[in-house]
C-alpha cells in the first residue's frame, strides 16, 4: 500500500476541510465530522461558516479568507456549535493551496477542538484577575509591585490611599520617591533592595514621605519575586501606615516619660519605688538630694538601709512594708540616716502599689526632710518660750514697777495728807500768835506756842517712821537660818517694859524650829505685832499666844490676843500706812506699826491678814515659805 | 437767802474750831453736828436726829472711820445727804478719788486754818449748784 494524498487526508487525527478557491466546502475528512458532528455530505458547498456559531458572517469569512491568501497562512479562534448544538472553542488554521501554474486552487482547513486548553486558561485568568481585583481593592495596605531595577509597575487603592499617588501618578516612578531625604542620602532604596535579593525579603519600620511631603510611620515588607528559572523578576512591597499606632504609643510613651522626668526631677521629695521584698528598684533626684545616695548606690539594695541602727533592731521596716501591704498605706515621721550617716526628720509615706490585676507590684515610698522644718519649728518654739519668759519677766517688773508706783503714790499721798498737816497746823498757830501779838493778847500766846510745838513734834515722828517704813522696802533682806525661838524671845526682850507695865502674859509654842529670812525685819515684825496685843486692852490683863507650825510646806505663825478685836471692816485697813481706828488720847500710835508687819511678810514673800470676832480679842495669821 | 442744814466731821480740834466759826459768821450755814471721826457720825445719825444735815462737810484723813469710810456709808445709808470731802491735800488725785468714791465735790483746805472766809464760800457757792438755792 502506498502512502498517498487521499489516504493522509483520510485518516489525520486533526479535522481537515478543503474549500474551493470561493471558500465553499469540497470536502472533510473523518476528524473533522467527529469535532462538527457534520458528515461530508451535509456540508460539501456550503462556505465553512456554515459550522461557524450559528451567526453567519460572509463579510469576515471574506476577509479571512483574503488574510490567509495574503499571508499564506491565517488561524483564528473562536466559538463553534457542533451540529448537535454544543459549543466548543475552536482553533481554525486557513492556508491557502495553488495548482501547478501558481493560480489559487482552494484552501485546506484545519479545525481543532481546544476547548480544553481553553477552560485552563480562562480559569487561570480568571483566579488571577480575583487576586488583581482584591489587591487592588485593599485600601489599609499599599500593595504593589516593583520591576528588578525598582520601578513601580502595579499599584492598589491601599497606594493611593497611603502614599497619595494616583495609580497614573505612580506607574513607572521609581520606588526612591517614597523615602526621605536623609534615606535617600544613605542610597537607603538601593540597600533595601539589595538586601530583599539577598534574603528573599527585608522588613522595617521607619518613616516614608508621602505625595505632599508628609512623613508617616511605615511598616513596611519588601519581598524578592524570582521566577521558577531562578531569575529576579521584581518586587513586591506591602507598607502599612502605622502613624496612628505610634501616635498612641508615642502619646504612651511621652506621658510615661513625663511622669518618669517629673518624679526623677522632683528634688524636695525621695520618690521611689520599691519591689514586694523591699528592694529599691527606681530613685529620683530629691531621694538623692535628701539621702545623698545616688541611683547607683541604692538600686537593688534594700530600703533599711535609711533607718537608724536601732529600727533596724526592731524590724521596723519591714513592719512598715506589712502595715502599708495590710492598710494600703503607712505614714510617719521619724529619723533618717542619710549616705554620710547625719540624720535628718522624715516624713514619709509608703504606698502598697498594685497591678491591673491586683497583685502587689511593690511600694512606693515618699521621704520629705523635714530637718528644716522641725528645726525652725522648734527654734521657733524655743523663741516663744524666750517671749513668753520674757514676757513673764516683764510682767513681774511690771508688777515690781506698779507696786513701786503704788508706793509712790502712797508716799505721794502721805506727803500730801500726814506730812503737811502738822505743817499747816504749826504754820496756822504761828499766823494765829501773830494776829495775838498785833491785838496785844499776849496771854493767848502761850497754848498756841504749846500746839504749835506738839504739830512739829507730831511732824517729827511722822517723817521718822515714814523713814523707817520705807527702809523696810529699801534694804536688802540679810536672809539667814534663823531659830524661831531666839527671833520671838529678841522680840520679846524689846518690849521688857511694856510686858512689865502690864503685867502681860506672853505663851510661845513655836513647832517649827528654824525659818530662813531677815533677822532684824522678822523681830520688828513679831515685836510689832505682840505690841498691839499689849496696847489694845480693855483694861485686862494682856494674854498673848504666839503659835507656829508646819502647813503645806510653809510656816504659819498665829499671835493671838484677848484684847478688843477688830471690826470686820477694818480687818484689811488697819494693814495701811498712818491707817488709825483710834483717837490719839485713847491708844497712842502713828499707824505704822501693822504697815511695817506687811511690808516685812511681802518682802518675805509671805501674806499677812487679821482674824477676829467682836470682843474676843484678835489673832494675826502670817504665812510664810520655809525656805 | 437759803441756809443750808450742815454736818462737821473733822478730827481736829482746833481745826474744826477755826471752821465752824467761819461757817457760822456767813449765816449761810445752820450747823446741826461737829464730829471727831466717821464713827461718831454714823453714831449720831444712828440715833434719828430730830433734823438730818442736808450737806456734810467731811475730813478724810481721820482715826477710825475716816472720810472716805464716810462716803461710802453715806452712799448707801443716806443717799440723799451730799458729802463734800475737805482736806489738807491740793493733788488732783485726791478730788477724783473722793468724787468717784461718792463725794459731791472736793475742797481743798484753806493754806492756814484761821483763814476760812474763802473757803465759807466756796463750799456755799458749791452747795447752791448741787442742791439749789
Amino acid at each position: 500500500m502506498h502512502l498517498n494524498s487521499n489516504l493522509i487526508f483520510r485518516d489525520f487525527a486533526e479535522g481537515i476541510f478543503l474549500l474551493d478557491e470561493t471558500g465553499k466546502i469540497t470536502t472533510c475528512n473523518a476528524a473533522a465530522s467527529a469535532i462538527t458532528g457534520y458528515q461530508d455530505i451535509d456540508i460539501t458547498g456550503k462556505p465553512l461558516y456554515a459550522i461557524g456559531d450559528g451567526h453567519d458572517d460572509p463579510i469576515k469569512y471574506r476577509y479571512e479568507l483574503d488574510q490567509a491568501l495574503k499571508r499564506r497562512k491565517f488561524v483564528a479562534e473562536g466559538w463553534k456549535l457542533r451540529k448537535d448544538g454544543t459549543r466548543y472553542w475552536a482553533e481554525t488554521s486557513y492556508s491557502p493551496v495553488f495548482d501547478e501554474s501558481e493560480g489559487l486552487a482552494g484552501y485546506c482547513v484545519l479545525l481543532r477542538d481546544i476547548t480544553e486548553q481553553k477552560n485552563k486558561q480562562i480559569g487561570l485568568l480568571e483566579s488571577e484577575e480575583r487576586y488583581r481585583l482584591m489587591v487592588e481593592a485593599i485600601r489599609d495596605y499599599s500593595i504593589f509591585m516593583l520591576d528588578p531595577e525598582g520601578n513601580v509597575v502595579t499599584w492598589n487603592e491601599g497606594g493611593t490611599f497611603i502614599h497619595g499617588y494616583a495609580e497614573s501618578e505612580i506607574l513607572g516612578r521609581h520606588f526612591s520617591v517614597f523615602y526621605t531625604a536623609a534615606d535617600l542620602l544613605d542610597d537607603k532604596p538601593q540597600k533595601k533592595l539589595q538586601m530583599a535579593r539577598d534574603n528573599g525579603s527585608y522588613r522595617e519600620e521607619g518613616w516614608r514621605v508621602k505625595k505632599d511631603g508628609s512623613l508617616f510611620w511605615a511598616n513596611v515588607v519588601l519581598t524578592a519575586l524570582f521566577s521558577d528559572r531562578n531569575a529576579l523578576i521584581g518586587y513586591s512591597k506591602v507598607t502599612r501606615d502605622l502613624t496612628g499606632r505610634l501616635k498612641e504609643e508615642e502619646i504612651l510613651r511621652q506621658s510615661e516619660a513625663r511622669y518618669r522626668s517629673l518624679v526623677e526631677q522632683v528634688g524636695d521629695y525621695g520618690i521611689f519605688m520599691l519591689d514586694t521584698k523591699g528592694r529599691i528598684i527606681s530613685w529620683n533626684e530629691g531621694a538623692r538630694r535628701i539621702k545623698g545616695y545616688s541611683a547607683e548606690d541604692v538600686i537593688g539594695k534594700y530600703f533599711s538601709i535609711f533607718y537608724p541602727e536601732e529600727d533596724i533592731l526592731n524590724g521596723k521596716p519591714g513592719w512598715e512594708l506589712k502595715v502599708a501591704r495590710a492598710t494600703g498605706k503607712y505614714e510617719e515621721e521619724g529619723w533618717r540616716l542619710r549616705k554620710d550617716g547625719s540624720r535628718f526628720w522624715a516624713n514619709v509615706v509608703i504606698t502598697a502599689v498594685y497591678d491591673a490585676e491586683g497583685r502587689l507590684s511593690g511600694f512606693s515610698k515618699v521621704t520629705r526632710d523635714l530637718t528644716e522644718r522641725k528645726m525652725s519649728e522648734q527654734a521657733l518654739q524655743e523663741s516663744s518660750d524666750k517671749y513668753r519668759q520674757l514676757a513673764q519677766e516683764l510682767s513681774v517688773a511690771n508688777n515690781e514697777l506698779s507696786s513701786v508706783n503704788s508706793e509712790l503714790e502712797q508716799f505721794t499721798a502721805i506727803v500730801s495728807h500726814d506730812l503737811k498737816e502738822p505743817v499747816r497746823t504749826v504754820r496756822s498757830f504761828l499766823y494765829l500768835m501773830d494776829q495775838h501779838v498785833d491785838q496785844q493778847k499776849f496771854n493767848l500766846l502761850k497754848p498756841s506756842i504749846g500746839k504749835g510745838i506738839l504739830a512739829a513734834q507730831r511732824m517729827h515722828e511722822l517723817i521718822d517712821n515714814l523713814l523707817h517704813y520705807s527702809q523696810i522696802s529699801k534694804s536688802g533682806l540679810q536672809r539667814q537660818k534663823l531659830d524661831v525661838e531666839e527671833v520671838i524671845g529678841e522680840a520679846i526682850q524689846n518690849l521688857n517694859d511694856a510686858i512689865e507695865q502690864s503685867d502681860a502674859q506672853i505663851r510661845v509654842d513655836s513647832g517649827v524650829p528654824f525659818i530662813y529670812g531677815d533677822r532684824v525685819q522678822l523681830v520688828q515684825l513679831f515685836q510689832n505685832l505682840l505690841a498691839n496685843a499689849l496696847k489694845f486692852t480693855n483694861g485686862r490683863k494682856p494674854e498673848v499666844e504666839l503659835k507656829s507650825w508646819m502647813e503645806d510646806g510653809r510656816v504659819r505663825f498665829v499671835v493671838e490676843d484677848n484684847g478688843i478685836g477688830i471690826s470686820p471692816e477694818n480687818l484689811e485697813k488697819i494693814f495701811e500706812i498712818f491707817r488709825r481706828l483710834h483717837f490719839a488720847s485713847q491708844y497712842p500710835g502713828n499707824g505704822v506699826g501693822l504697815a511695817v508687819c506687811k511690808k516685812v511678810v511681802e518682802r518675805h514673800r509671805g501674806t499677812i491678814w487679821a482674824e477676829s470676832e467682836q470682843g474676843k480679842g484678835a489673832a494675826f495669821h502670817i504665812m510664810l515659805p520655809k525656805i | 437767802m437759803k441756809t443750808f442744814r450742815l454736818a462737821i466731821v473733822e478730827n481736829d480740834e482746833d481745826e474744826r474750831f477755826f471752821m465752824s466759826e467761819a461757817l457760822r459768821a456767813s449765816g449761810e450755814f445752820q450747823i446741826l453736828g461737829e464730829f471727831g471721826n466717821g464713827d461718831q457720825l454714823t453714831e449720831w445719825l444712828y440715833a434719828s436726829p430730830k433734823e438730818l444735815p442736808e450737806l456734810i462737810l467731811s475730813d478724810l484723813n481721820m482715826p477710825g472711820k475716816n472720810g472716805y469710810d464716810v462716803i461710802d456709808e453715806l452712799k448707801t445709808t443716806h443717799p440723799d445727804i451730799a458729802v463734800f470731802a475737805t482736806s489738807t491735800s491740793s493733788v488732783v488725785s485726791t478730788r477724783e478719788k473722793c468724787i468717784r468714791a461718792g463725794a459731791r465735790d472736793f475742797i481743798a483746805k484753806p493754806d492756814i486754818f484761821i483763814v476760812y472766809d474763802a473757803f465759807v464760800a466756796e463750799l456755799y457757792r458749791l452747795a447752791c449748784r448741787y442742791l439749789g438755792t
